[in-house]
């Protein structure tokens, strides 16, 4: 009998536990939502939940071959990136910059000689779930996520292969990514060992607050060409009617200073 | 030519266009002239001032006209001192005055090759204090923008909680809601300045910058009300409803600090179409395009998620090669918006210098300005209020001689200490190859004339 009573106890003990932590839950935050929301269904979670991370987390099953995205692209990107993925009329080029040494040493030469005139996505990225996951949530352009499963595979095997990383012959899936991701001619291209990550990081600068005699010298090192003082419009129209300064005409060269002195100190000369 | 004005006249009020055109012979002629005279002068005034205005660089600066009797805006009243005005609610929603319509968002001619990919400019040459209205909200678009049924909206909270939830708008915005007022900058503004002077004005200098109160809940606290899981959950996945499904990763410690918001208002009206309506992520001190707009979905997960704008773009490239990968913060920085370049100061005498500063790690504690390219400093004074992670304005009185030149800069302080770099410093470490976080110290310089270009000092 008296075991008995301890282990009602005990129990009584532990219903009272479990009521704590469920007051306790109550009692923060989620007291103010109480009745607001309601459970995703599976499907509604299948819809949506469509990021690839670059461990192949969310990574569908699939594949595809490069012949197969040759045709696709073709058909549906060569307009905007070009042929040979090499196009810089509408966006930044994809392929190019890269060679068969930095495919094996996973960095781009080209980056750090500054040899290629533009930074192609190929030069940059360093995963491929990267190159995976944006196409299918945001490819084509015009018709963001109607490609099939197959044709992602298959449009990522042809931009890897145009970039010289895999043959003619190659098939991407969802069972040799990773291994195709470490033959990214950049793969370790990136560094976090920066402070720009969270506030509370450390910054790789430290410019002190002088206040007086700072330098003896201040020379102005870079300015804006003649020719391209009316390349963004002209300022004059790009001001205030009012207030303590007006646009600048730029669709004229600039003010002769002395006509402009006589003009600023309010005592022009008519004559 | 002769004048009836005395040469010694004093000075009198600075006069607009069509009046600027208007010589003193011609001021005396409309004194004597008749009232269908004078219309008439002024409308052959008016379109030989647009004829001359595109030739003449003179014919269109501000010029002082004097007339014996006084200035003619005061002894002839205007139309609008002896009309009848337009009744309340002509514009039901209403507009800036159409004299304002020189400050509007401008793309960079050359930048971008579509439109739907593309940034427009905010005009902080033309705007007071530190809320940017809303209508001229820099704009940042990866795949165009929507104006979105909210009562179609849905946000998804999924990955690493004990409920994945679905919430509507009309659930968001009976939660307790909290309004703050942050900055928001693109990581590439300034982007085009790294290596050398290349756009004319501060609209294109500085201008992906603009700073609003925003109204919304807390993220931590719908996350806690899904049960979050904040020992695995180390990081969101924050997604956009539009084309581009834009996704960023942020570090959870930035949630946790209850920061970052839910956001449906934005300075007291609901999100503009172009800044995410009717739902946005707000990341504050953190860069524009963590701020994701349409935001349909936060999923929690343990490690990094190595998006497109985390691998290919947004990532800082360093002389050694290799790039900076999940750089955020945007670091102490500063601007003297009056006078920047492309404008044209008045007269000699006195000028309020102003700008805005900003850091993504705190307050503004102080600003320096400088008129000799760095040489010497002083200490401009901050106009509050002074938030956190937010623009904050600051001004310095000067005298412009009208002679020599000068040349302007600010320098901002953050509550952490940390002192806004010049090019030269930044340079040493970071090259000038990269396109993100340049938080470079702007110099403008003022020539003999008054007209103010952008430079770089070196």
């Amino acid at each position: 009998m008296k075991n008995r009573i301890k282990f009602v106890g005990l129990l009584s003990h532990a219903v009272v536990a479990v009521s704590l932590c469920s007051l306790l839950w109550y009692t923060g935050a989620a007291v103010a939502f109480d009745g607001l929301g309601r459970v995703a269904t599976s499907d509604e979670v299948k819809a949506w939940d469509i990021d690839v991370r670059p461990d192949f987390v969310g990574l569908p099953k699939g594949s595809g071959s490069v012949a197969k995205g040759m045709e696709v692209w073709d058909a549906q990107c060569a307009s905007c990136h070009g042929v040979f993925g090499e196009s810089n009329e509408i966006f930044t080029p994809i392929v190019g910059g890269t060679t068969a040494e930095d495919i094996k040493k996973g960095r781009v030469q080209s980056l750090k000689d500054g040899s290629a005139p533009q930074r192609t996505t190929l030069m940059k990225v360093p995963t491929l779930s990267t190159l995976w996951d944006y196409i299918n949530r945001a490819m084509p352009w015009t018709a963001p996520k109607s490609l099939s499963t197959e044709e992602v595979y298959a449009v990522t095997a042809y931009i890897l292969n145009m970039g010289g990383v895999v043959g003619d012959d190659f098939v991407l899936s969802d069972q040799n990514m990773a291994q195709t991701q470490a033959k990214l001619p950049n793969r370790n291209g990136m560094q976090t060992k920066h402070g720009m990550w969270l506030p509370s990081g450390k910054p790789d600068v430290k410019e002190l607050r002088c206040m007086s005699n700072c330098k003896p010298d201040a020379r102005v090192i870079s300015f804006l060409p003649d020719y391209a003082r009316n390349a963004h419009g002209n300022l004059q129209d790009q001001n205030r009617l009012v207030g303590p300064v007006r646009g600048v005409p730029t669709l004229s060269p600039a003010y002769n200073k002395s006509a402009l002195n006589n003009e600023v100190n309010g005592r022009v000369q008519e004559k | 030519m002769s004048f009836d004005i005395p040469s010694d006249t004093p000075l009198g009020l600075i006069r607009r266009a069509p009046e600027n055109f208007v010589s003193r012979s011609d001021i005396a002629f409309i004194n004597r002239a008749s009232d269908t005279d004078r219309r008439g002068f002024f409308k052959k005034a008016f379109a030989a001032a647009v004829a001359t205005s595109a030739a003449s660089a003179v014919a269109s600066t501000p010029r002082w006209a004097h007339a014996a009797q006084g200035d003619p805006v005061i002894l002839n009243l205007p139309e609008h001192s002896k009309g009848l005005g337009q009744p309340v609610a002509t514009m039901p929603y209403g507009m800036p005055s159409q004299y304002e319509k020189n400050l509007q968002r401008r793309e960079s001619p050359g930048l971008t090759r579509v439109g739907g990919s593309s940034v427009s400019f905010c005009p902080l040459q033309g705007l007071f204090g530190i809320i940017t209205p809303s209508g001229l909200h820099f704009e940042r678009h990866h795949q165009g923008w929507w104006d979105i049924d909210p009562t179609q909206h849905r946000l998804m909270i999924n990955g690493l909680v004990k409920k994945q939830m679905v919430f509507t708008l009309d659930e968001l915005m009976r939660m307790e809601s909290v309004s703050r007022v942050h900055f928001i900058e693109c990581g590439a503004n300034s982007g085009m300045e790294w290596a050398n002077v290349a756009v004319p004005t501060v609209q294109y200098t500085h201008g992906m910058l603009s700073c609003s109160e925003f109204t919304g809940v807390p993220l931590i606290k719908v996350l806690e009300y899904c049960g979050v899981d904040l020992k695995k959950g180390r990081f969101i996945l924050a997604e956009g409803a539009d084309g581009s499904s834009m996704t960023r990763t942020i570090p959870m410690e930035l949630v946790e600090s209850g920061e970052v918001l839910l956001a449906y208002g934005q300075n007291g009206e609901m999100l503009r179409p172009e800044n995410g309506y009717p739902l946005r992520l707000v990341v504050p001190g953190v860069q524009g395009v963590s701020w994701v707009k349409y935001l349909r979905r936060i999923e929690v997960g343990g490690k990094p998620y190595g998006t497109k704008d985390e691998a290919i773009h947004y990532v800082d490239l360093m002389p050694d090669g290799t790039h900076r990968q999940y750089t955020s913060i945007q670091e102490c920085k500063s601007v003297i918006t009056t006078p920047s370049g492309g404008q044209q100061l008045l007269s000699p005498g006195f000028y309020n210098i102003t700008g805005l500063a900003w850091s993504g790690r705190g307050k503004i504690t102080a600003v320096d300005v400088s008129t000799d390219g760095g040489k010497s400093w002083k200490t401009a004074k901050l106009q509050g209020p002074v938030h956190d992670k937010s623009l904050t304005r600051f001004n310095l009185p000067w005298v412009w001689e009208g002679k020599g030149e000068a040349l302007l800069q600010s320098r901002a302080v953050d509550s952490t200490g940390y002192v806004q770099p010049s090019y030269r410093t930044l340079r040493e470490k970071r090259d000038d190859k990269s396109i993100y976080h340049n938080n470079a110290i702007q110099s403008w310089r003022v020539d003999a004339a008054g007209e103010v270009h952008n430079v770089h000092v070196g």
